[in-house]
């Protein structure tokens, strides 16, 4: 007779298998750090997403900031240009993903990371376009990403981040 | 997760198929040479890529991978002779070379050409590094030999194993690109496997459970960093290369060999899993070698007469609840070779991956599937030639190195993810 581990790994056992969810969305807020990533991240939102949302960060990171008087309320747009309150869309999420393009200023990253790190949410960092710049460049913009990302992913073109958004059922 | 319809294009690597028409287009391992020892040895079957065919090597040394099958009654070719340049049916005693020629009909007349008019299919198979392999693409499309670095390195310099695994090519393959689950399944055995043991970076690997990733795209496929906290601002990364489709490597420890595999399909419910140890400036001791024999390291120990692991799904992987509870193996099984094949064999033969639940940690395995699926569409669309195939993507290393916490490892470790000939490998 076979084994209990060969008898349940066969084809014919797998229609057994529970066919119910196995879980709820996540919620995941996709913010655009730069200019160039802006139009990626807002083509992206036209899609059909479970509980994606998706922001840009770039204004108000290449805006000064009055020495001590900065404030987190207000620091995010979403794709219709309303200021969203950093910290509560952090605080309502399960991943941050922050979308940065090679050789672009991703400061942002900083602010933003700090708002995950206080509210205990993981966060992705995603730079695009990395085949069209010089490995300067593209340190510069991983310099300011890493210490705020606990995944950081390199992508030659922007089209993988549909299908990582996709795997990860945002 | 991946939609229906995209777990079928990469786990469908049948004739035909995108995957399929990908994998191709690359030499693919199909044997040990000591599978077939000496000229006029007995032919062994293989099945590669759900192809069923026979190797044999003549009688002037000649190798051939040709269609398992008889022409004239479609007799399996395994039971034929090996003689005089050539194979023959036991049968009626129709004759093939090694290309899949019929060079003799015996009850036709010679001066009737007949056999000229039968040919099996065959493809080209050639030695290299102590294993056989095979090119099934297109004849005008065939890449130069195997460039990856333990099949060029002195035959005393390596060790090279390989193991039936009963799941589709992928799962297997994405365990070899899944760095985050060492720290987990294969714990005990970073104290206690005599290839293993006694590495500082198994210390770094021990002290944080939570490495920090960063997946970089490579000419032939993926950088997979993981990276740990080490001492007085440094980090301890692995770097995991993996060249498309089905190469992966696994950073080094210490003065121990370089180890990495190959997943091949054998159908989409089977795989070969090959294993390899090697070192670039050193010939592999009596000591490693025995324990690689033994099943040590990512090896096994296999039920006799064949390259079925000895502990497999039909003894249960010999699971062990006591050494489990005890943490001497982390899920209860043996071995790391088989604590990765007994959980990627318990998914099931293809894993369903509209019900998976991937998170951040497992966009090595994200990124992977992406440029599979965008090589394979280039590939059918367009003929473009899949990463992977370049000699030059295959000189790949992986590497276990400190670097100061503001050095990214693509640049830290630029020098060291190349392999070049008598350059020791990167390690700690």
């Amino acid at each position: 007779m076979a084994s209990e581990s060969a008898r349940m790994a066969s084809a014919a056992e797998a229609r057994f298998r529970i066919d119910a969810p196995n879980s709820k969305p996540r919620a995941i807020k996709i913010i655009a750090l730069d200019r160039s990533s802006e139009t990626v991240v807002k083509r992206l939102a036209q899609a059909t997403w479970n509980r994606a949302s998706f922001f840009t960060a770039s204004a108000f990171a290449s805006a000064p900031q009055p020495a001590g008087s900065f404030s987190m309320t207000g620091w995010l747009s979403d794709v219709a240009g309303r200021t969203k309150d950093l910290m509560d869309e952090v605080a309502s999420a399960d991943l941050v993903v922050m979308v940065a393009t090679a050789g672009e200023n991703a400061s942002a990253a900083a602010i933003i990371g700090e708002a995950a790190s206080a509210k205990r949410v993981n966060t992705t960092g995603l730079i695009v376009g990395s085949a069209g710049v010089s490995d300067e460049a593209l340190a510069k913009t991983l310099a300011q990403l890493r210490p705020w990302s606990l995944m950081l992913v390199i992508a030659n073109a922007d089209d993988y981040i549909e299908d990582m958004l996709t795997a990860l059922r945002a | 997760m991946l939609r229906k319809e995209q777990n079928d294009l990469l786990t469908q690597t049948g004739p035909g198929t995108p995957m399929g028409d990908l994998f191709r287009r690359s030499w693919q391992p199909v044997l040990l040479a000591e599978e077939l020892p000496e000229n006029e040895c007995p032919p062994v079957r293989v099945k590669i890529l759900s192809e069923r065919l026979l190797a044999f090597r003549d009688s002037h040394g000649r190798l051939g991978l040709i269609d398992e099958f008889c022409a004239h009654r479609g007799v399996s070719l395994w039971f034929g002779r090996n003689e005089e340049a050539g194979l023959r049916c036991p049968y009626h005693g129709w004759k093939y070379d090694v290309t899949g020629q019929c060079i003799d009909v015996p009850s036709e007349p010679v001066e009737s050409g007949y056999c000229q008019k039968i040919k099996l299919k065959s493809y080209p198979l050639i030695e290299k590094g102590g294993v056989l392999w095979a090119y099934l693409g297109p004849p005008d499309k065939k890449p130069p030999e195997p460039s990856y670095e333990f099949a060029t390195v002195p035959e005393k310099h390596r060790f090279v194993s390989k193991r039936w695994q009963e799941s589709n090519w992928l799962q297997a393959m994405e365990g070899g690109i899944d760095s985050s689950h060492v720290s987990f399944l294969h714990r005990g055995d970073l104290h206690n496997d005599p290839l293993f043991k006694g590495a500082r970076g198994n210390q770094y690997n021990l002290g944080d459970a939570r490495p920090v990733f960063e997946v970089v795209e490579s000419p032939g496929g993926l950088y997979i960093g993981a990276r740990r906290n080490a001492e007085n601002g440094h980090y301890y990364w692995r770097i995991t290369p993996w060249v498309m489709p089905a190469f992966t490597m696994i950073a080094p420890r210490g003065n121990h060999s370089v180890h990495g595999h190959f997943w091949v399909p054998i159908d989409d419910q089977n795989c070969w899993t090959w294993s390899f140890d090697y070192h670039p400036i050193r010939e592999l001791d009596a000591a490693e070698v025995q324990a690689m024999r033994d099943g040590k390291g990512i090896h096994v120990t296999y039920v006799q007469g064949s390259f079925r692991p000895s502990a497999n799904k039909d003894n249960d992987y010999l699971m062990d609840r006591k050494a489990q509870k005890e943490g001497r193996y982390y899920s209860g099984i043996a071995g790391i070779a088989m604590q990765d094949a007994s959980l990627q064999e318990s998914m099931g033969p293809i894993i369903d991956r509209t019900k998976e639940n991937l998170v951040s940690t497992d966009n090595g395995i994200i990124m992977a599937r992406h440029r599979l699926m965008r090589a394979a569409k280039a590939l059918a669309e367009k003929g473009i030639t899949p990463p992977g195939v370049d000699p030059e993507h295959q000189k790949v290393r992986s590497v276990a190195i400190v670097l100061p916490h503001d050095v990214p490892y693509k640049e830290g470790a630029k020098e060291a993810l190349i392999a070049k000939p008598g350059v020791a490998p990167a390690s700690v």
